[in-house]
């Protein structure tokens, strides 16, 4: 049998085919000769899951657009396909052409969540790339990954040859196209590396040493090259609201986890919550101005047939024009009968006014996210939201006709105590009574009120990357004690066992020697880390121990002022400085304020323009939508 | 009024199940622009039937999709419209504009025409001669699947024609809303026939080419044409 009837024999045996099947809507490329250069997208989980990603409809779409480069994709087969695969020794193909890996000049991966770093190394190996970066020869191909993760690129630095930093639009292409110019030019691997390395916002590992104390703290990180420079810089997107946007996106056949539009209102976030490592990466705040938003609604209602758009941003809540925004959408898509969905509320910035236009659309459950139970720990996040606010919201989502509310908080924050557990349960309870309150006949029927929890992990690049995150066996005893005291009626407890965010709290601070660990859990059999029913603890934990590593010293262990960091070669935009400002406030409980209210100093500041609240003057050309800047004098 | 659109499901999206294909259909009306007519209610949907579920695996080469418009259009346009808002592997062949009252599609269903491709000519090699002495039995019993458990039947008064030739057998099976014959239930009578192991397994695609509707003079034609 030829490759392609393999892969039909296998498709008739597989669980859901249409996962590895594609043509869907808007997906018809052009043929493998009609372009030069070849990527395929690699995204490390399944269909569903990356279906469901913006960022890789972006990019795809982006790549496709130039008439110099493909670009096809791949997910993260299932188990029952990947037995079929090995038996029938099929490689790991793309969606497109069904070409493997191997044939392509570059494979990117997309890096979500730490827990997806086992199916890179398995997505590599199976389409026939060599795992170990240094294991390439002159005929693989350049594997390359961005993504939130990639602002600790070292854990996963063993696999691949060069990391983007920072928004991916951009340094995209200029990356091809010096992979391109290799082919034509015929330079060496090396060579290719080296350019590549020249690229702002471009890291490669390999022209990096990294040496350690006894201890096993970093000593030194360097360059090893003249070509690599000292410190790499994070890209930025020069002009948000003009920045490119696919006009066409894929439209599975199948359902996927978010099935919809979606339109990314404004990137980053005033708020300054200390846990919060998209809010200090995504730096500064900028608004899609509502022409452009408008425009993009329908450009996509057109070339998708969807019947949902939902909003998405770190705080959509904070969008100048909100109300201004649900009022446009809903006015020009009613006609086509399409919803209007608002994912991410903030509870003290939603207009009760535009919750009202929601709720005339769908009235799904509304989302809360105190993160913490009480005001002094609300107050060590920097979680700018009181009970009072909180109450408020839901108070009128009732009287508005909703019965379903889910708070979202987090434990083993750094200085929680059981009081602020407590604190959990008193919120809700005090939810509940809002909701009897309202007169029987005029409340919504079946109060659902769910508390969901999940573990706190310290990330890089926030004022926590110093923090030492609770032990499995802490989690254990406050998830317990959370459990007794949310036995109230109404109210329904999630919460999730501690060990993945354990591990990820490992990955997302590790350094490189953590390669080693990745790779032998993967030769363990580790993989689909996040999908509960595949992940396997105790493999980590031998893979830990066959490397010599201890993996507390990467979770469990404060840092100090003075460590060298893993990631601190990395320039994503804010301070160390900054950051270790913010994490003293936090020690005594002290809030910074919205950066609305005034710059508040955290490095962005010092690209001019950069930031409009920063300096409002020199700020390129804000959006019609931004709001004026008050002055209220500045630590900047 | 109400237009039937003769669509194809192709190789590369059988595996695609019958309710993804209906919202596939229902997105693709979307973005035609069509004046397609919406439900009532809370959540409105497109008024849109199909003449019959294919099953997941098979492809079809003349499936019917029903519309209901809000605004006459001509057959041309919707055509037109309809193949630049579907993907390539679902594209319209025809389009027909009834009457509101045209009878609905799946009551006058009577029969549909299949393809079945054998994928190991070895076994297409034992399993056509057993044509002939099959249909030759005075009943054909098969095993059906039904809600209350596995059942024999007689399958012999449901097939309609049975022939064979290289690979490929060629089936006109009774499809209707009370009963049906499957493709599958063709291949189990043949193994059964032929003295083929029962759990030997058989590799086949299955094409439905056509839908049958029953004439006045009492002959199956295709059922768009009714
Ligand atoms: S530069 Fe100032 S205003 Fe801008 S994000 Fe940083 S702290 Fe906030």
């Amino acid at each position: 049998m030829n490759m392609n009837d393999r892969i039909e024999a296998m498709l008739e045996k597989v669980q859901k085919a249409p996962r590895y099947t594609g043509g869907e809507m808007n997906t018809q490329i052009k043929g493998w000769e009609e372009a030069p250069l070849h990527f395929v997208f690699c995204f490390p989980d399944t269909y569903e899951v990356g279906m469901s990603h913006l960022g890789m409809k972006i990019l795809t779409g982006l790549i496709n657009d130039q008439d110099w480069s493909l670009c096809e994709r791949c997910f993260m087969p299932w188990v029952d396909m990947m037995a079929l695969m090995k038996e029938e020794q099929v490689p790991l193909f793309s969606l497109e052409s069904r070409r493997p890996l191997k044939d392509f000049d570059v494979v990117g991966f997309t890096l979500m969540y730490e827990m997806s770093y086992s199916n890179v190394l398995a997505m590599l190996d199976m389409g026939g790339v060599p795992v170990e970066r240094r294991d390439r020869g002159e005929n693989d191909p350049i594997v390359v990954a961005g993504g939130g993760c990639a602002s600790n690129p070292e854990p996963i630095s063993d696999f691949i040859d060069a990391f983007m930093i920072g928004a991916g639009e951009e340094v995209m292409l200029e990356l091809n196209r010096v992979i391109l110019e290799r082919k034509e030019k015929g330079w060496t691997r090396e060579e290719c590396l080296k350019r590549l390395a020249q690229l702002e916002g471009v890291y490669v590992p390999s022209l990096y040493d990294a040496e350690y104390h006894p201890d096993g703290t970093l000593k030194s990180f360097r360059p090893n090259c003249p070509e690599a420079p000292e410190r790499v810089m994070k890209r930025y997107v020069d002009d948000f609201d003009h920045a490119y946007f696919p006009s066409k996106v894929a439209v599975p056949y199948t359902e996927v986890v978010f099935d919809r539009i979606t339109l990314e209102i404004m990137r980053g976030c005033t708020r300054g919550c200390r846990f919060c490592q998209a809010g200090m990466l995504y730096r500064p705040v900028r608004e899609r101005s509502l022409e452009t938003l408008v425009h993009q609604a329908e450009t996509l209602v057109e070339a998708t047939g969807y019947e949902e758009i939902s909003l998405s941003s770190l705080s959509s809540g904070d969008y100048t024009c909100l109300p201004e925004l649900i009022r446009e959408l809903m006015r020009r898509m009613k006609d086509r009968r399409v919803s209007i969905s608002l994912p991410s509320l903030r509870i003290d910035s939603v207009l009760k006014e535009s919750l009202e236009e929601t709720q005339q659309v769908k009235k799904s459950s509304l989302t809360f996210a105190p993160e913490a139970g009480t005001q002094r720990l609300r107050d060590v996040i920097n979680k700018g939201v009181t009970e009072e606010d909180l109450i408020e919201k839901v108070r009128d989502a009732f009287q508005g006709g909703w019965s379903s509310v889910k708070l979202y908080f987090m434990d083993g924050l750094p200085t929680e105590t059981v009081e602020d557990l407590d604190g959990i349960a008193d919120l809700a309870k005090k939810v509940v009574a809002e909701y009897f309150k309202v007169p029987k006949g005029e409340r919504a029927r079946g109060l659902r009120v769910t508390v969901s929890c999940s573990t706190f992990v310290p990330k890089p690049h926030t004022p926590f990357q110093w923090a030492a995150q609770d032990t499995i066996s802490v989690i254990n005893e406050k998830q317990e004690h959370l459990r007794e005291v949310l036995k109230i009626k109404g109210v329904n407890f999630n919460w999730h066992a501690p060990h993945l965010s354990f591990l990820e709290a490992c990955f997302s601070r590790g350094d490189r020697r953590l390669g080693r660990v990745l790779k032998r859990a993967w030769e363990r059999g580790c993989l689909l880390d996040g999908w509960n029913d595949q992940f396997k603890f105790d493999e980590w934990m031998e893979a830990f121990r066959d490397c010599g590593l201890d993996p507390a010293f990467y979770a469990n262990r404060e840092r100090s002022r003075e460590e060298l960091l893993p990631w601190d070669f990395l320039d994503c935009g804010i301070t160390k400085d900054f950051l270790w400002r913010e994490k003293e406030k936090s020690d005594r409980a002290e809030t910074t304020r919205d950066c609305r209210k005034g710059c508040n100093g955290c490095g962005i500041q010092r690209f001019k323009g950069l930031c409009a609240y920063a300096d409002p003057k020199r700020a390129g050309a804000p959006s019609p939508s931004l709001v004026p800047y008050e002055p209220e004098g500045g630590n900047a | 009024m109400r237009m039937l659109g003769v669509f194809e499901k192709s190789e590369r999206v059988r595996h695609i199940g019958h309710l993804d294909i209906q919202r596939a259909v229902q997105r693709g009306l979307r973005r035609s622009g069509l004046p397609v007519a919406y439900s009532n209610g809370f959540n409105p949907h497109i008024q849109v039937t199909f003449a019959s579920a294919l099953s997941t695996g098979a492809c079809g080469k003349r499936e019917i999709m029903d519309v209901k418009m809000a605004e006459p259009v001509s057959e041309e346009v919707f055509l037109r419209k309809m193949n630049a808002a579907m993907p390539q592997d679902m594209q319209l062949s025809s389009a027909r504009a009834v009457d509101d009252r045209h009878p609905a599609l799946m009551a006058s269903l009577k029969a549909g025409i299949y393809e079945m491709v054998i994928r190991d000519p070895r076994q297409a090699d034992r399993l056509l001669p057993a044509i002939g002495p099959m249909m030759a039995q005075e009943t054909i019993p098969v095993a059906r699947k039904t809600k209350s458990g596995i059942k024999e039947v007689d399958m012999k008064p449901l097939i309609y024609a049975l022939r064979g030739e290289g690979q490929k057998l060629y089936a006109t099976l009774m499809l209707t809303e009370r009963e049906s014959c499957k493709p599958n239930m063709i291949l189990e009578g043949l193994k059964r026939a032929a003295g083929m192991p029962e759990e030997e397994e058989v590799r086949m695609l299955v094409i439905r080419t056509q839908l049958l509707g029953e004439a006045g003079d009492g002959g199956l034609v295709p059922l768009e044409t009714l």
